[in-house]
């Protein structure tokens, strides 16, 4: 029958193109043979898993013995858990501090656009963190942060008291944190970069012959325009947050102290491996999915337009 | 048309393509091979031991192979879970005695008949018994807590660096004196718990009598008897007496906590027997003549004449229920206690293995001389007997007593329900 | 003006301290890491920091040999380059078909991919290590090529997408009405456009599947990746910093080689497919 091609571009002046074929369904099934092996791969690998946790949950699958059903026990369970609850608490907290990731790479971009002395090399030296594994950069931090490590030593010899970083519960989780911002921020750094490179230079010149501070010229000019990066840069942020910080929990602070630096997916991890109920882990991993699903809408909001779909 | 079925067509020889690669890589399979999981293997020095059972099993049994895969230790028992919920995978496993060996018989053979003929050299078959008594895995070394210390700094502080203390008192003398003189009594590292595991296990060994240890096995002795409460007091009051450097929350017990012992920053450290922090870790760095052991003695009265050292089986081989060769797997998981090859692991990575007939005559550390002779007359390792949910809350319990977010009575009381609900399964 | 323009000059000049001090913190580690390398177990227990005075290179030799690490190392390559081509093929047709084609369920197919990315690893594990044994995929190369396109697949789709509805539309319809099949616009038209973003997910994924553990651990216990090889060396107890330390510098040298030589593409192709042309 016909091949509709719609213009995707709001702006393009292009109106749908139809052209009819021989082929009848021809195209449209050559569209699904395009998007077949992603599609497949995704399902197979990645959502059949999913509903086969989601079965699991309501087990009391002990990885030994056939599960048994047991209805709603385990969520009933996890509601009742103070280390779940604990290592929410630690998720939210974790999320609110995301307009530091965002702006500091944001400042440092603009900085570095601006033609900050040096800004090439700080441009190439700030993603080396990004390339190497957490095992290593754990390691060090492991020894810059103890008590007696190199961090307290500079405090002391500046007239400081010592603090116990990664031993206490007020200051753990943003040890923690400030670690993980520290190994990523390079990448959202490189976003933000090639976005600014964009902005055109009449426009800032234009701000620049009004009058315009520099301060009022970033935030009223640069900002807006790169406003599609810095939602992309937010998004990838957000992901990396809640999948990815497993490795430097292990290292630096095993969870501790306390459950103050519990976070769903170390649970997650603790659950399935050493407790051996992964029944039970997969509850917990139906709770945060549920959770992250919510904050995915509004990413698939955002991603949806920004593919234009 | 045309394009749709040309694409089809290169699609299918794809598809092909890929089974048959996949296909050649997973059929060739001639002879047997024997897979045993473990986190030690390509350890330096353990993979004499390792060379040698597997040079022995496989002179012995032509045909077979044997292949060790060392996992990294952090996933490896997600990795054994997900290889047993499949039913596939090793056919030989190296676990922890105690519960981590225990909460998984289900899914490991019954040794009982396969085993009698070294059932008596070999030492430490409870850590890796079921209920029944029945034996699901093989000890391969025997692992238990002692008090290592550093002669130097005693003699600094005016101690004499041969009187041990034989109870608490006593202990809380020597750490007085090592304060006075400016020095750390102990050294702890709690940043994943371990520090309090050691401590209320050593502390509970010579406290309780055996009918309390197998009442705190079934779940009868509570976190909140007199006996238990009174080791979690003592926890709190040795940080507060000034026992323990600063950030113990925050150092982590291997090796960090080891590292300060052997550069001499603190006198004292409850250390292992067998795998790391033992007698020749420490004699490398301190010389042996100046490494001292004692028994940590019990915060109250002792139930036993003479303190006995807790100890127990260390770690074992299992044989998975799904392995297809499972006579061989039996002996291979056997093989690891050949008292030539318990020879090699003794000699190179100084565990103490678990077969009594090597010959340790020829060792010369004293530290070692007086951990060897006190093997005969343990007393049980009471971590090991402890559920796994109870010792994970634990560890946080014990960091949050340190930072003062709980209080013992709280503490006691968040254990006994943990306690209550892993013993009720 | 010209007071301001000097003024902003010293502002930047004041700034550019604490971005140098960053920068410095940046390298740390690769110092910190060779440093270690070079030191024995014991050099190392006591002192850790300090510059090394004897250095040894029995660390790199062990990791390379006695833990196999030459040999992993050929599995991270093969596994590795095989996995980051067929991404970029996968990823890019999926993009040329959902950015650009019109078919019935587009949306709900897109959703589908961006949902996946949602699902952490571990959530998924047993369900996932028993379709890999299901499908026979277990302990072998193939498999786990399979198994990095399937999870790094989600981000890859969505990039390629977001990119190719970016392109002028001109370009495809001409071809069209050239009569060119739908492949031959694929591959002479929608592969070379996608360059900048292609070159950017090579990038990325080479990073992820080079450094990745998990899905490797569970995939191949056979034959083991680099990264595994390395975890593998922590051991339980974390014991030997400078053997650890060893492995990483080379696990880590061909990542660091890659990144000097083509930093230039690195820092401009990787965030091309985000950014609205």
């Amino acid at each position: 029958m016909t091949q509709t091609l719609t213009a995707k571009d709001s702006k393009s002046t292009a109106k749908a193109v139809s052209r009819p074929k021989s082929g009848g369904h021809n195209a449209e099934r050559l569209a699904y043979l395009f998007v077949l092996p992603a599609l497949a791969l995704v399902v197979v690998f990645r959502i059949i898993p999913l509903i086969w946790g989601l079965g699991y949950s309501f087990t009391d699958y002990d990885g030994m013995s056939a599960p048994r059903f047991v209805g709603l026990d385990n969520y009933i369970g996890i509601a009742h858990d103070p280390v779940f609850l604990d290592s929410l608490v630690n998720m939210l907290i974790l999320l609110a501090t995301l307009p530091i990731w965002i702006g500091l790479p944001l400042v440092l971009a603009i900085l570095i656009h601006q033609g900050v002395p040096g800004g090439k090399l700080f441009r190439a030296v700030y993603f080396f963190p990004a390339v190497l594994s957490s095992v290593i950069v754990g390691a060090i931090f492991n020894v810059l942060l103890r008590y007696d490590g190199s961090f307290n030593l500079f405090l002391k010899a500046m007239g400081f008291s010592a603090v116990d970083w990664l031993g206490n519960s007020s200051t753990a989780l943003f040890s923690l944190i400030a670690v993980q911002l520290w190994a990523t921020f390079g990448m959202s750094l490189l976003i933000f970069i090639a976005g600014l490179s964009t902005v055109s230079a009449e426009m800032l010149e234009a701000a620049k012959l009004d009058g315009a501070k520099l301060l009022q010229t970033w935030w009223y000019i640069v900002i807006p325009s790169i406003r599609p990066i810095i939602e992309f840069a937010a998004v990838v942020t957000t992901i990396g947050m809640l999948t990815s910080m497993f490795g430097l929990i292990y290292v630096l602070t095993a969870g501790g102290p306390g459950t103050s630096t519990i976070l769903p997916e170390f649970l997650i991890w603790l659950e399935q491996g050493k407790m051996n109920r992964p029944g039970y882990a997969s509850a917990i991993s139906m709770v945060l999915f549920l959770m992250m699903a919510g904050l995915a809408a509004i990413q698939i909001r955002i991603m949806s337009r920004n593919a234009d779909i | 048309m045309k394009t749709t079925n040309r694409i089809l067509r290169a699609g299918t020889m794809l598809a092909t393509a890929l089974v048959m690669t996949l296909g050649v890589a997973t059929s060739a399979k001639a002879d047997t091979t024997l897979t045993v999981w473990d986190w030690k293997s390509g350890d330096p020095t353990t993979a004499p031991y390792f060379e040698k059972v597997k040079t022995d099993f496989e002179a012995a049994h032509p045909g077979v192979t044997v292949k060790f895969v060392m996992q990294p230790h952090d996933q490896y028992y997600t990795l054994l879970g997900t290889a047993i919920a499949a039913s596939q995978g090793p056919d030989v496993v190296l676990v922890h005695g105690g519960s981590q060996a225990k909460e998984r018989i289900a899914a490991f053979s019954k040794l009982d008949d396969k085993i009698a003929d070294i059932k008596t050299r070999v030492a430490g078959w409870d850590e890796f018994a079921g209920p029944d008594g029945s034996a699901y895995a093989v000890p391969i070394s025997i692992q238990g807590l002692a008090v290592y210390y550093n002669k130097e700094l005693y003699k600094k502080a005016g101690l004499d660096p041969e009187a041990t203390p034989k109870s608490w008192a006593e202990l809380e003398a020597i750490c007085a004196k090592l304060k006075a003189a400016g020095t750390t009594c102990f050294a702890l590292g709690n940043k994943e718990g371990f520090g309090a595991d050691f401590f209320y296990s050593a502390a509970a060994a010579n406290a309780l009598t055996a009918e309390q240890q197998a009442a705190w096995t079934a779940g009868d002795l509570k976190w909140s008897s007199p006996e238990i409460k009174a080791i979690v007091q003592k926890w709190v009051d040795t940080q507060k007496d000034g026992w323990y450097a600063e950030g113990a929350n925050s150092t982590a017990k291997f090796m960090d906590e080891y590292q300060s012992f052997e550069r001499g920053e603190n006198a004292n450290t409850i250390g292992l027997l067998s795998d790391v922090a033992h007698w020749k870790e420490f004699d490398e760095f301190l010389e042996p003549q100046n490494v001292g052991v004692f028994v940590m003695p019990p915060v109250t009265a002792s139930v036993n004449d003479k303190l006995r050292m807790p100890l127990a089986g260390g770690i074992g081989y299992a044989v998975t229920k799904f392995s297809p060769n499972q006579d061989l797997a039996v002996e291979l998981a056997k093989s690891f206690t050949a008292t030539p090859a318990m020879q090699v692991f003794f000699e190179a990575a100084g565990a103490v293995p678990s077969d009594t007939a090597v010959d340790t005559s020829k060792v010369e550390s004293p530290s070692a001389k007086i951990v060897l002779g006190s093997l005969s007359d343990g007393a049980p390792l009471l971590h090991n007997n402890t559920s796994t949910a109870e010792t994970e809350e634990w560890h946080r319990q014990s960091q949050m007593l340190f930072t003062g977010e709980t209080t013992v009575d709280k503490a006691v009381a968040r254990l006994d329900e943990v306690q209550a609900q892993a013993k009720k399964k | 003006m010209a007071a301001v323009q000097t003024r902003e000059k010293r502002i930047l000049w004041i700034l550019s301290i604490p971005m140098a001090l960053l920068a410095l913190s940046a390298v740390y580690p690769v110092y910190f890491t060779i440093n270690a390398a070079l030191k024995t177990r014991k050099g190392y227990v006591l002192d850790r920091f300090g510059l090394t005075t004897d250095p040894t290179f029995v660390n790199f030799s062990q990791a390379w040999n006695q833990s196999r690490l030459s040999e992993y190392f050929t599995n991270s390559v093969v596994v590795t380059v095989g996995a980051v081509i067929a991404l970029l093929v996968v990823a890019s047709m999926a993009g040329f078909a959902l950015a650009i084609l019109r078919f019935r369920g587009r949306k709900i197919i897109f959703i589908t991919i961006l949902v996946s990315l949602m699902i952490p690893v571990q959530v998924v594990l047993v369900p996932f290590y028993r379709t890999m044994i299901g499908l026979n995929l277990i302990d072998s190369r193939p498999g786990l090529i399979i198994a990095y396109t399937a999870f790094f697949l989600p981000f890859s789709v969505y990039l390629m997408t977001a990119f190719y509805a970016r392109l002028p539309r001109e370009l495809f319809e001409a071809a069209q009405i050239d009569g060119a099949n739908l492949l031959r616009v694929w591959w002479h038209i929608m592969l070379p456009m996608g360059k900048p973003a292609l070159v950017t997910l090579g990038i990325l994924n080479t990073l992820y599947c080079w450094n990745d553990v998990l899905i490797s651990l569970l995939v191949l216990q056979d034959q083991r990746t680099l990264m595994v090889g390395i975890a593998a060396l922590r051991g339980e107890y974390t014991t030997n910093v400078p053997l650890l330390a060893a492995g990483i510098c080379l696990a880590a040298a061909p990542i660091v080689l890659i990144y000097v030589i083509f930093q230039r593409q690195i820092v401009n192709g990787i965030a091309v497919g985000a950014v609205k042309g």
